[in-house]
């Protein structure tokens, strides 16, 4: 299930990690959103990186990897980062409150349900973590 | 800086007070400059409420300049709960106005015969009676004040109900509810017959090319930046449901792991409801004041995180707008909304252990989830009647006149803030050193143990309910957030230490590092425990209260309790603290330039050269 990063392999893995984990499936039941990622090329990524995903219910309804900026014009929440910044949240060198909090990892969208739903936010990369085997 | 004007309200006499340019660049303004200004007047024997004890309002060396977030200002004197340094900082506009009309500082003595207000102008004052002001709240004398000097954009500070009659925690209020709510410097404000300072000015505040350009860029960072986002969106109560989540929010007054009823009370909860407006301090991008309709058609001020814990989860009342409603009972009468709300948590706690009784309270039924006993309480601390005349001399006290001191969560003589250092343990050292009682804003630093690290400072992240570890961690943060109480930049703006270094450098002339800006706050720390020192604090007044202490069975906190003999045995290594006494060595303070200081801690004998 785990592989290297970033793939579509990777990708595919964390899709079907977070339909089959039964911690993230209890904490993000509520969950009501999908994410568009942003990675800006830095280190060994030498150009732009998008991926999406739609989560809903404790469950992952959709990925795609690398699609057009504007592919997902309505996405609940858009964060970007650089590859060194991302890389070492995945990792679990950069701890993603941290990322957050100090500007490493940008967020839009709304902040009442981001602060709502931070436990389940830190879950999410808890198992992203766990489906990274190696990094570019 | 401007000069201070200097008031005698016994016989309306004044002065200009020069700042020696030697003080400016070591402390640079805001509450350490106020405390280098009112270092020779703070003594052990001086009675906060006499007519001989200061009252400083003071600028930021960048108020008004419309920087990120400088439009603040400080009111410093001795605590009259505390009997220590006392300071409070408050937003509004009316600090950026004082530097408009000439000066950087007001600095009240006397006590004047009668209930007055003061008129500043131009460079010009007077002083008015106030006795048909007196009674009125914060806003209606706000109101009457502008009338009668006639300027409609004139900006006043005003106490309320609760300063006039000497509240041991009363704030002075600026604007729409801008609160400078902990020390109790609106008992000393009320102690001098002083109800309100109307200021209006109309000279600019200029600032270099190079300023107005570093200025713009801060500005636009900051609107960008996540936690600002979070700040505007949602106010400060927007971090509630993570606190609650990490047990870093007390709910029972402090005697709950979590509280259920959160996402009743929250800054997002408040947000999709009630929220109709935000409000902004001077200069400030981020607005995270706010401005609700609670169903009466009627705008009002809506609470921030403090207020939303304390009326709410401290006291298990999960209705937003009964919160909303206490919140705005504080503010009219001019009370601190913390140690309002943390007093009256007492209040409960000691009903439901029997220490208190119908007897006490007047036949007042004091259970958890109580709006309307909550609101009664607030009338009579108010008014200081009935068991309010006791609740209003503060925590510590009240739970002394019923053989339970122990139970008042307070450190000397500060109520607690709403940060639980079972969470998030980097509070207890906060809490335990902090120069004016139990505060929070010397040093947030819950939001490092959340995860907020500066790089550029070497302040890390270590785990959230960390012991000793994190002392020298503690003490540089301290060390931050002094410098943000000297510039008077709102903590709530994540403001790089570079950016910081080059607007002061842009505006000031000086040649500053980052070094020199955490050498500056080290300094000022240091300044304010050597007058604590000189005014009776030694180490046995580090401590925490006992409810602190005593490991929750629920939440996020469950079974944690800070080490906190540990933690500041490793902080006094780090600051180089003496341990019997809890000093600054002399080595210590003559390294910060402080040799003033150090001769009066610890006599003649040894002294190296000042530095400078």
């Amino acid at each position: 299930m785990s592989a290297i990063f970033p793939s579509e392999e990777w990708l595919k893995g964390l899709e079907e990690k977070l339909n089959s984990d039964e911690h993230y499936a209890e904490i993000a039941k509520n969950w009501e959103g999908d994410l568009f990622f942003n990675i800006e090329p830095e280190g060994n990524l030498k150009e732009p990186l998008t991926f999406y995903l739609d989560l809903w219910h404790g469950k992952c309804r959709k990925v795609d990897y690398n699609p057009a900026a504007s592919a997902y014009p309505n996405t609940a929440f858009k964060l970007s980062a650089t590859y060194n910044n991302i890389t070492a949240v995945l990792t679990g060198k950069l701890n993603p409150m941290t990322a957050m909090m100090t500007m490493k990892l940008k967020v839009n969208g709304s902040m009442a349900y981001m602060m709502r739903n931070v436990p389940t936010v830190l879950d999410f990369v808890r198992v992203a973590q766990e489906v990274t085997k190696e990094i570019v | 800086m401007l000069p201070i004007l200097k008031i005698n309200l016994a016989d309306n006499t004044s002065e200009e007070f020069i700042i020696p340019k030697e003080w400016e660049r070591d402390f640079l303004g805001g509450a350490s400059l106020a405390a280098r200004i009112l270092y020779p007047h703070l003594t052990e024997k001086l009675d906060p409420l006499s007519p001989e004890s200061p009252l400083l309002f003071l600028n930021g060396p960048l108020a008004g300049t419309n920087g990120p977030t400088t439009g603040r200002f400080v009111i410093c004197g001795k605590g009259p709960a505390t009997n220590l340094w006392a300071e409070s900082n408050i937003g509004g506009f009316w600090g950026p106005e004082l530097r408009k009309a000439g000066y950087d500082g007001l600095w009240i003595t006397g006590k004047a015969s009668s209930p007055v207000y003061v008129w500043i102008e131009d460079g010009r004052f007077e002083v008015r009676s106030a006795a048909h002001v007196w009674g009125k709240d914060v806003y209606e004398a706000q109101e009457i004040v502008k009338a009668e000097v006639g300027v409609k954009s004139a900006r006043v500070v005003v106490i309320g109900q609760a300063g006039e009659h000497g509240v041991l925690y009363s704030a002075i209020c600026c604007d729409h509810g801008r609160m400078a709510g902990r020390t109790g410097m609106g008992a000393v404000m009320g102690s001098k017959n002083l109800k309100a300072v109307a200021v209006h000015g109309v000279q600019k505040i200029e600032v270099t090319e190079e300023y107005a350009k570093l200025r713009s860029e801060a500005n636009r960072t900051l609107k960008q930046d996540n936690e600002a986002k979070v700040m505007h969106e949602l106010g400060s109560a927007g971090v509630a449901n993570y606190a609650e989540y990490l047990g870093a929010m007390p709910a029972k007054y402090y005697h709950q792991g979590g509280f259920a009823g959160v996402d009743n009370i929250s800054g997002a909860k408040m947000a999709e409801s009630i929220l109709v407006g935000k409000s902004a301090c001077q200069g400030c991008v981020i607005a995270c004041g706010r401005v609700v309709d609670i169903g009466d058609g009627k705008k009002r001020k809506g609470p921030e995180y403090e207020t939303v814990v304390g009326f709410g989860a401290n006291l298990l009342i999960d209705n937003l707008v009964e919160v909303v409603r206490l919140g705005e009972l504080c503010d009219k009468y001019g009370l601190d909304s913390i140690s309002t709300s943390n007093t009256i948590g007492l209040a409960f706690h000691l009903f439901e252990m029997g220490e208190i009784t119908l007897q006490d309270t007047g036949g007042l039924n004091l259970e958890w989830g109580s709006f309307t006993a909550a609101r009664q309480l607030i009338h009579m601390i108010a008014r200081r009647e009935g068991i309010g005349d006791i609740m209003a001399r503060g925590s510590r006290q009240f739970g002394a006149a019923f053989g339970a001191e122990d139970e008042a969560v307070q450190v000397n003589g500060l109520e607690v803030a709403y940060h639980d250092p079972r969470g998030v343990s980097g509070m207890a050292l906060s809490y335990a050193t902090s120069p004016r009682g139990a505060c929070h804003n010397q040093s947030d630093y819950f939001f490092v143990d959340f995860g907020h690290t500066y790089d550029e400072i070497g302040i890390d992240y270590y785990e959230r309910q960390a012991h000793a570890e994190k002392a020298a961690n503690v003490a540089k943060h301290q060390d931050w957030r002094t410098h943000f109480n000297s510039v008077l930049i709102c903590i709530f703006a994540n403001v790089s230490p570079q950016t910081q270094v080059d607007l002061l450098n842009a505006h000031l002339g000086l040649k500053w590092t980052i070094a020199d800006l955490m050498k500056s706050g080290e300094r000022a720390w240091n300044l304010k425990r050597a007058i604590n020192n000189r005014m009776g604090l030694n180490a046995y007044n580090d401590k925490l209260p006992k409810a602190l202490l005593e490991p929750l069975k629920e939440g996020g906190a469950e079974g944690y309790s800070p080490d906190i003999e540990g933690m500041l045995f490793a902080y006094y290594q780090a600051r180089d603290w003496d341990l019997e006494t809890g000093k600054p060595t002399r080595e210590k303070l003559l390294e910060l330039g402080l040799g003033e200081m150090a001769k009066d801690l610890w006599g003649e004998n040894n002294l190296k050269p000042v530095k400078g």
